[in-house]
């Protein structure tokens, strides 16, 4: 790393002492964070962890980027990873022996999802995508921007389709989140 | 044009990413009202992470030092290894550095009496001038 580029990243020693400086709102910022990255694959606490371990050993933080925005950084990166792992696991799946006394053949498993795995995960994304959608029955532009996000539309996009400014915006998502965290709080179960 | 092998965990992931932009950017007060709000105790809450914290540096800094130690004992052997010279060849190299300049006086001094020394003495030096960085490779010496 050249001196310039050491200049814009915060060490290991600063990375500690940032953490250690968080204001108590900036850990329950944390804490949900990780509640909101966790669910189904991993324990928040476990989540929290990995990301400190990271931050500390792994990842670079830039000087210009706060702490807390890092460390969220990193605890999506960990979930996404978890889920891209799990999804893109090989499995060796034992192949009917054909009378040869060779040892058993493996082929290896395709890890795209069968027609059959692939019904039910649309199935349970559609109920899920119905649910979010009823929550916000009574409130149109909520309920386009959650449509909107899970298509994957960005807030800049989601402004324009809404017509909502800045701080009308973050209101909106404000509202979609507290009602979206009372009626899922354990996660995206039916 | 082919889409997202699993549609469903797309929006889920992209809905997630939304709603911890809304988390990152609250406001301490909003926040931490919403926390009571749940019955959760904030101070409580935010000494349990510390402590997580901690718990990860104390890991980290475990790791770190066994690798640091790994790293020094493969030094140490890597310098210990050394080629199986005939006590003759030893001689020949110890005498050899020893007249090239700048190597310490007190390290010549020591060396004068080189037929005195044992082999064993010998290779000693040559493993402490290994150390000291100043055994040149085999063939610069030849």
């Amino acid at each position: 790393m050249n001196p310039a580029s050491a200049a814009n990243v915060l060490n290991r020693d600063e990375v500690v002492s940032a953490i250690r400086l968080l204001s108590t709102a900036d850990l329950i910022r944390l804490r949900k964070v990780a509640d909101r990255y966790a669910r189904g694959r991993i324990e928040a606490d476990d989540l929290l962890q990995e990301a400190f371990a990271r931050a500390l050993d792994t990842r670079t933080c830039p000087a210009h980027v706060s702490v807390v925005k890092f460390l969220a950084e990193a605890m999506r990166s960990i979930a996404d990873g978890m889920a891209d792992k799990a999804e893109n696991r090989l499995v060796l799946v034992p192949v009917a022996k054909t009378g040869g006394e060779e040892d058993e053949a493996f082929n290896v498993h395709d890890p795209s999802p069968d027609s059959e795995t692939h019904l039910l995960e649309s199935e349970a994304a559609d109920k899920i995508r119905s649910a979010l959608l009823e929550l916000f029955a009574d409130d149109p532009v909520a309920r386009d921007i959650v449509e909107g996000t899970m298509e994957g539309m960005e807030a800049t996009e989601l402004r324009e389709l809404t017509g909502l400014d800045l701080k009308g915006f973050a209101t909106k998502r404000r509202l979609i989140r507290r009602r979206i965290d009372n009626a899922f709080p354990e996660g995206w179960k039916q | 044009m082919t889409g997202p092998k699993h549609p469903g965990r797309t929006s889920i992931r992209n809905l997630n990413n939304f709603l911890v932009e809304d988390i990152v950017s609250a406001s301490d007060e909003e926040l931490l009202a919403e926390f009571r709000e749940g019955g959760g105790d904030p101070k409580a809450e935010a000494e349990r992470v510390r402590a997580l914290f901690e718990a990860s540096l104390v890991k980290t800094n475990k790791s770190r030092l066994a690798a640091a130690r790994a790293g020094a004992a493969a030094n140490r052997n890597t310098a210990r290894l050394r080629p199986a010279w005939s006590a003759h060849d030893a001689r020949r190299r110890l005498r050899a550095i020893l007249s090239q300049p700048g190597i310490p006086s007190r390290l010549t001094m020591a060396a004068r009496k080189e037929d005195e020394l044992s082999d064993a003495d010998v290779l000693g030096m040559l493993d402490d001038l290994r150390d000291l960085g100043l055994l040149p490779e085999d063939d610069d010496l030849a």
